[in-house]
């Protein structure tokens, strides 16, 4: 008996044929987009002070260390206590209403609510120190940080692209001294001493 | 070529071959027959996890029954499917938006991410236990010992390991409060205040003042009593608690007319006696002791002299595993071997009284031991045992020349404090009169002896009790004020060790509740202008030091955790033993009836620990029991009794009588019973509190034997009476979990098999697994050294640890220092029994001989052995578990999908598996809201997990240690997060790591230094020196595991006029597994 059109006969195969298709440009397309080069780079949250790297990193050329006082020391770069902002802004701009927050923050000891652009997850022990140790620059993974008015992401900062140069760690090494120089280029001098550095590729080298 | 032999259980052991037992079960079943034990044995090896816990056909019946609606095949893939969407999509988004928050203000000397370590002291009773504690920004995590103290010389113990938990205890008072018509009301700390200074103003002479005190060994504390006397002359001061000293302070007076503090030396002791005296377990100075007796033990070649260590007891004790001849007898009659002793040695006016019960050698061969070594002689006498066996002690050490070599004797701190159980009854007959009762710290009203009824006296009109208490707890509910105690790690104080060196006690972070301290009521009530801690301690500290260099002195002794020329040197005084033998003629020597005697509980101590999870999950060392206690009785006296483990006895005496579960430990004395104190507690908190409605049978809790406790027999008495009471009670230890099937895993020897076959312990003769692996070899050998196969990763270090089972006494400070350190969840009693807990680390617990009334011991620390060929990696089908270049078994717990393959095949059954969010579970144990208990595993309540979890407890977390999730599997990681802070360390000051660098955690926390950790690739590292010795062996090397782990066999001094335990035979090695592989 039959119930629906004949020239119906074929849409099974047709709806079936749609989805299998369907279903794999879906999935390669989440597979390939929904990934963190897509996702993780170019983000760039709004802060509560619009604090300016390219002005204070780029035209200013104050050294990263001068704010990020602890990242050859401890596993945190430690993004700087409002004291540290004080120390300049006591005297320049002390009015500046879009400094307004920082004073606050300084006269209350409540701290300045800023908002985390580089994250990798909880099981990951990320440790700044050792990098810079080994000779890894900051524009590595963060990228022309003095060309930045808002910070945004870089990198993709996944495990892949880690494991890329904890492999092959030769193109991102540098001269100790040039480690905040965001504008280095190696000369035909330069040779990375990748041996001294052998950097862990195994499970427990930042899995703890 | 040859393929690996399948394990075959070996027959009956050939004559003359030890037995090896964990429980006098599987003894009676090897005894009886022989084939049958074998065959359930293997059985039991076949099933994943043998032993003590429910099948699991029985755990799937009672978990269908407890979920709402039946799970269908299809429900669950609809779920399944559901819940893979869900996460897929979850783990394509970016994480939600987190805030950075740094400092306003930057406090000077932290750096974030780097901990701080602060040196500060906890209190042992009279003796002060130096500790370091770690910080991270403020909370501290961690304790180890200080290095610099002499109490801990680097080690510490279980209590020192479990004070960070108390510290952030959820159930701890959060305000004071006052007692109201319905119930307490919440007070503020100002509406106290107030109250207090009115209470001090009305106080006038101090006639109506009673303050009870906890025994104190702080200058400071005596500072201000002496001033609150001078202030409120009539004001009456008592000091009770209810484990103390005071017999051991009683027989120094004696003998020397003062009180005196007795401390052993035992590095230089050849010859140890202990008289009941726990002195590596429980007594006071037990990490001290436990530093001196490593050397005493840890045999470094055949040719080297070692010491013997003889113990008369009654339980089995601690020390008593680690004796090489061990005398089981009633605490009563220890005072009569005590005599016997004495007189044999010639001291002067000792009679010996009638001891059918010794063997002659205990006399004749110990005594001849004794004259053998003289000076380096040892006689140690137990916190239990009556002033005049302490003085006995004494005087037979002086016999010896002893004292001032092994024996050093110190003057105590405040030679008026009275003897605690003098001092809590002259409170009850002198409380006419009084308008103010003062109680700082303690909980007299849950362990006062059971004939001084201090909840009475707490209810009398009139009485305004003030109570200083960790929680508002069985006292504190009592009394008219509670107020929140500060916990050491909280507050300033000062602590003086038995050797007089004085430590400062600094404060690692502010009073969580405000809490205050009792050195801060007291000097408050006393009139100190500057009541605060900080003031109070610096104004005794001036007093004591040059005023010119106060500040830098100060500043120093906070740094070192040690005041500078505080040690003082042993006093060598004149021994006068006649008032000895007055007491000795007056005291009653036999024994009447049952004897009962009290200890406290290795880890709850008398009860403060009560609601410590740490605590109460933490075996006991001989019984393996967690979570409660048990009535410890001889096998003879249960057959006596007619009753089997688990059954419920009455004791009695008098009008006083309780009921607990009855348990057999084998090698205790017969006509005695052991009760451990600390239990039993109403008012602890969530996790301990035994109420009603609260299941103990699957919760836990434990008996007060605190109510049998009366003043006659305070510390053991005779005269009880025990009978079979009707029920029975669950009881759970983890003794059977990770049976290890019959094989030889403990290894042991005597000296003379010993030195007739140095490498006894090794399996020199096993066949090896020879087939190839199936996976690409690494040569973990220094490739700097060695430059071998350019084609294999550069490998620099080789970890590895070495374990002395020699010096190891089973005391489980670094199980719990290793559960502090990586964030290890506690599981609660009913997960224990279904062989679910977590510890990285455990201590097994062999029985060895074939009398099951004096056994032998033997320890053997297991954790993960970290295996070159690790049979765990083979089996992951994700590759969670992988190898590092090192040769660290690494766990990668985010790769982890919760197969438990390795854990099934791992031989050494070291891997731990979440199967559920154990540190939220515990916390469900109890509604906050609706007071409703739920039993742990069955009632599953979803959504609501994490919102119930207390968020002080967070603080305890190590930071640097990820804190696992439900349906992951994990296992000792030899502490990789140290390793790697090492190395960052290293790298950063561009040097290479140093032996030493790395320092485990339980490596750190062993009193006995039986526990190194380092690298193997360097020659001249301790550890590969260790692992070098003779009596090295791998643990079941057959297997072909490789691991990394060596174990040094234990060496055990018998004496040979003794007569061999039943079964050994005197020229042959080790116990039965030697001949499986042999």
């Amino acid at each position: 008996m039959q119930i629906f059109p004949r020239h119906l006969n074929l849409l099974p195969l047709v709806i079936a044929g749609a989805a299998t298709v369907g279903g794999g440009v879906l999935t390669g397309g989440v597979w390939y987009y929904a990934a963190p080069d897509n996702l993780q780079v170019g983000y760039a949250p709004e802060q509560p002070v619009p604090y300016s790297h390219r002005l204070h990193a780029g035209e200013l050329e104050m050294d990263c260390r001068y704010c990020h006082a602890n990242v050859e020391r401890s596993h945190e770069a430690m993004v700087p206590p409002t004291q540290t902002c004080m120390g300049c802004h006591a005297q320049v701009h002390p009015d500046s209403e879009r400094l307004a927050p920082v004073r606050e923050s300084f006269e209350t000891g409540e701290p300045v609510e800023w908002v985390r652009v580089h994250q990798v997850p909880d099981h990951v022990y990320f440790d700044h120190s050792v990098h810079l140790a080994a000779g890894v620059g900051c524009v590595s993974c963060h990228g022309r940080v003095d060309q930045m008015e808002v910070v945004q992401v870089d990198q993709p900062l996944s495990m892949g692209w880690c494991l890329d140069c904890h492999r092959d760690p030769g193109p991102n090494l540098r001269p100790r001294t040039e480690i905040t120089n965001m504008d280095w280029v190696p000369d035909e001098n330069w040779v990375a001493h990748v041996d001294e550095v052998n950097p862990p590729t195994h499970c427990s080298g930042c899995h703890r | 070529m040859s393929r690996r032999k399948s394990y075959e259980f070996q027959d009956a052991p050939a004559q003359g071959k030890l037995k090896v037992w964990r429980s006098l079960e599987e003894l009676d079943a090897l005894t009886a027959d022989p084939t049958a034990a074998r065959a359930q044995m293997k059985r039991d090896a076949e099933a994943e996890r043998p032993g003590g816990f429910l099948a699991v056909n029985g755990l799937l019946k009672k978990t269908g029954k407890a979920l709402a609606a039946p799970v269908s095949r299809r429900s669950f893939m609809q779920y399944s499917t559901a819940a893979a969407a869900a996460v897929a999509i979850e783990g394509c988004a970016r994480r939600p938006e987190a805030n950075i928050l740094p400092y306003a203000q930057s406090p000077e000397s932290i750096v974030p991410g780097i901990p701080s370590h602060f040196a500060t002291v906890t209190q042992r009773n009279g003796d002060a236990l130096g500790i370091v504690v770690t910080s991270h920004e403020g909370r501290p995590t961690k304790v180890e010992g200080n290095r610099l103290h002499p109490s801990s010389n680097g080690a510490s113990d279980v209590r020192a390991q479990v004070a960070v938990w108390d510290l952030y205890d959820p159930d701890r008072a959060h305000q004071p409060s006052l007692a109201g018509e319905n119930g307490r009301d919440a007070k503020t700390y100002a509406e106290f205040d107030e109250a207090l200074g009115a209470i001090i103003a009305g106080l006038g002479n101090g006639a109506g003042l009673r303050v009870l005190a906890q025994a104190t060994n702080s200058p400071s504390m005596v500072r201000i009593q002496a001033a609150l006397a001078a202030r409120l002359p009539a004001a009456k001061l008592y000091t009770y608690d209810s484990v103390n000293d005071d017999n051991s302070r009683e027989g120094a007076r004696m003998v020397y007319g003062r009180p005196l503090h007795v401390s052993y030396e035992l590095s230089r002791a050849r010859t140890v006696v202990s008289l009941d005296c726990d002195f590596l377990g429980v007594e006071t100075g037990s990490v001290r002791h436990g530093r001196s007796y490593g050397p005493l033990r840890a045999i470094a070649a055949p040719d080297s002299t070692m010491g013997r260590l003889y113990v008369v007891e009654s339980t089995h004790s601690v020390t008593g595993g680690a004796a090489d001849h061990r005398l089981a007898i009633p605490a009563t009659r220890v005072d009569a071997y005590a005599r016997a002793l004495a007189a044999a040695l010639g001291v002067p006016g000792v009679q010996a009284a009638p001891t059918d019960e010794v063997p002659s050698e205990w006399i004749r061969a110990v005594v001849a031991d004794l004259r053998e070594t003289g000076r380096g002689s040892a006689v140690v006498v137990g916190r239990n045992q009556p002033p005049h066996v302490h003085a006995l002690g004494l005087a037979i050490n002086a016999h010896m020349v002893a004292i001032g070599t092994t024996v050093l004797t110190t003057p105590v701190l405040d030679e008026s404090q009275p003897r605690s159980l003098d001092s809590i009854r002259a409170l009850v007959n002198e409380i006419n009169g009084a308008t103010t009762l003062l109680i700082l710290g303690g909980n007299p009203v849950y362990d006062a002896p059971a004939d001084v009824d201090i909840a009475a006296l707490l209810g009398r009109e009139g009485l305004t009790s003030i109570h200083l208490g960790h929680g508002v707890d069985e006292t504190g509910s009592l009394c008219t004020w509670q107020i929140p105690l500060a916990h050491e790690l909280e507050t300033w104080g000062d602590q003086r060790a038995v050797d007089g060196t004085v430590a400062i006690q600094q404060p690692l972070i502010a009073p969580l509740w405000g809490a205050r301290s009792a050195l801060e009521l007291l000097a408050r009530v006393a009139g100190e202008r500057n009541w605060r801690g900080h003031e109070v301690v610096r104004n005794t500290f001036r007093a004591a030091t040059n005023p010119a260099s106060f500040e830098r002195d100060w500043r120093a002794a906070l740094h070192t955790g040690v005041v500078r020329g505080t040690t003082r040197n042993h006093d060598v005084l004149t021994i006068d033993t006649a008032p000895l033998a007055a007491a000795l003629a007056n005291a009653p020597a036999t024994l009447d009836g049952i004897e009962v005697q009290f200890v406290p509980d290795a880890a709850l101590w008398d009860g403060r620990h009560a609601n410590n999870v740490w605590a109460q999950e933490l075996p006991d060392p001989m019984t393996k029991i967690v979570w409660d206690n048990v009535a410890l009785v001889s096998r003879e006296f249960a057959n006596e009794l007619n009753v089997r483990p688990q059954d419920l006895i009455r004791i009695r005496k008098g009008d006083l009588s309780i009921e607990l579960p009855v348990w057999i430990l084998p090698g205790h004395a017969a006509k005695s019973v052991t009760l451990t104190l600390g239990y039993g507690r109403t008012k602890a908190g969530r996790y301990a509190a035994v109420a009603e409605g609260r299941p103990g049978d699957k919760m836990g809790g434990g008996f007060r034997v605190e109510a049998l406790r009366d003043s006659g027999s305070f510390y053991f008495g005779d005269g009880f009476t025990v009978e079979k009471a009707s029920g029975h009670y669950n009881i759970v230890q983890t003794q059977t979990h990770d049976n290890m099937e019959g094989r030889a895993i403990a290894i042991d020897a005597t000296l003379e098999e010993y030195k007739l076959k140095p490498e006894f312990a090794s399996f020199d003769t096993v066949e090896f697994v020879s087939t190839d692996p199936l996976w690409r070899q690494v040569n973990y050998d220094d490739q700097r050294v060695q430059p071998a196969d350019t084609s294999l990763p550069e490998v620099l270090h080789k970890w590895g640890m070495v374990i002395d089972l020699s010096s190891c006494t089973g005391c489980n400070a670094c199980v719990v220092a290793c559960q502090s350190e990586n964030n290890i969840p506690a599981v609660g009693k009913y997960e224990v029994e279904r062989g679910r807990e977590m510890a990285w680390m455990r201590i097994d617990r062999y029985f060895v001989g074939e009398d099951s009334s004096n056994p032998q011991i033997a320890l053997q620390p297991v954790a993960c052995q970290h295996c070159e060929e690790a049979p765990c990696e083979n089996v992951c089908p994700v590759n969670a578990t992988a190898h590092s270049p090192e040769g660290l078994n690494d766990m990668a717990y985010n790769r982890c999908i919760g197969t438990r393959y390795c854990a099934n095949n791992c031989p050494y059954k070291v891997r731990r598996f979440n199967y559920l969010d154990w540190h939220v579970r515990l916390d469900e144990l109890v509604d906050e809201q609706t007071g409703e208990t739920t039993i742990p595993g069955l009632g599953f309540r979803a959504g609501s997990d994490v919102a119930n979890f207390p968020e002080e407890r967070k603080m305890a977390f190590n930071p640097n240690v990820t804190v696992r999730m439900r349906g992951v599997m994990e296992k000792c990681t030899y502490c990789v997060q140290r390793i790697q802070s090492a190395r960052i360390a290293a790298r950063r000051e561009q040097r290479v790591m140093r032996d030493g660098d790395v320092v485990t955690a339980c490596q750190s926390a062993c009193p006995t230094a039986a526990i190194t950790f380092g690298d193997l690739n360097d020659p001249g590292s301790r550890v590969s020196q260790l692992a070098a010795r003779d009596r090295r062996y791998k643990l079941l090397a057959e297997l072909g595991t490789q691991p990394r782990t060596t174990f040094l066999g234990k060496i055990r001094n018998p004496n040979p006029a003794f007569p061999a335990p039943a079964g050994r035979d005197g020229d042959h090695a080790a116990g039965e597994g030697q001949e499986a592989h042999g």
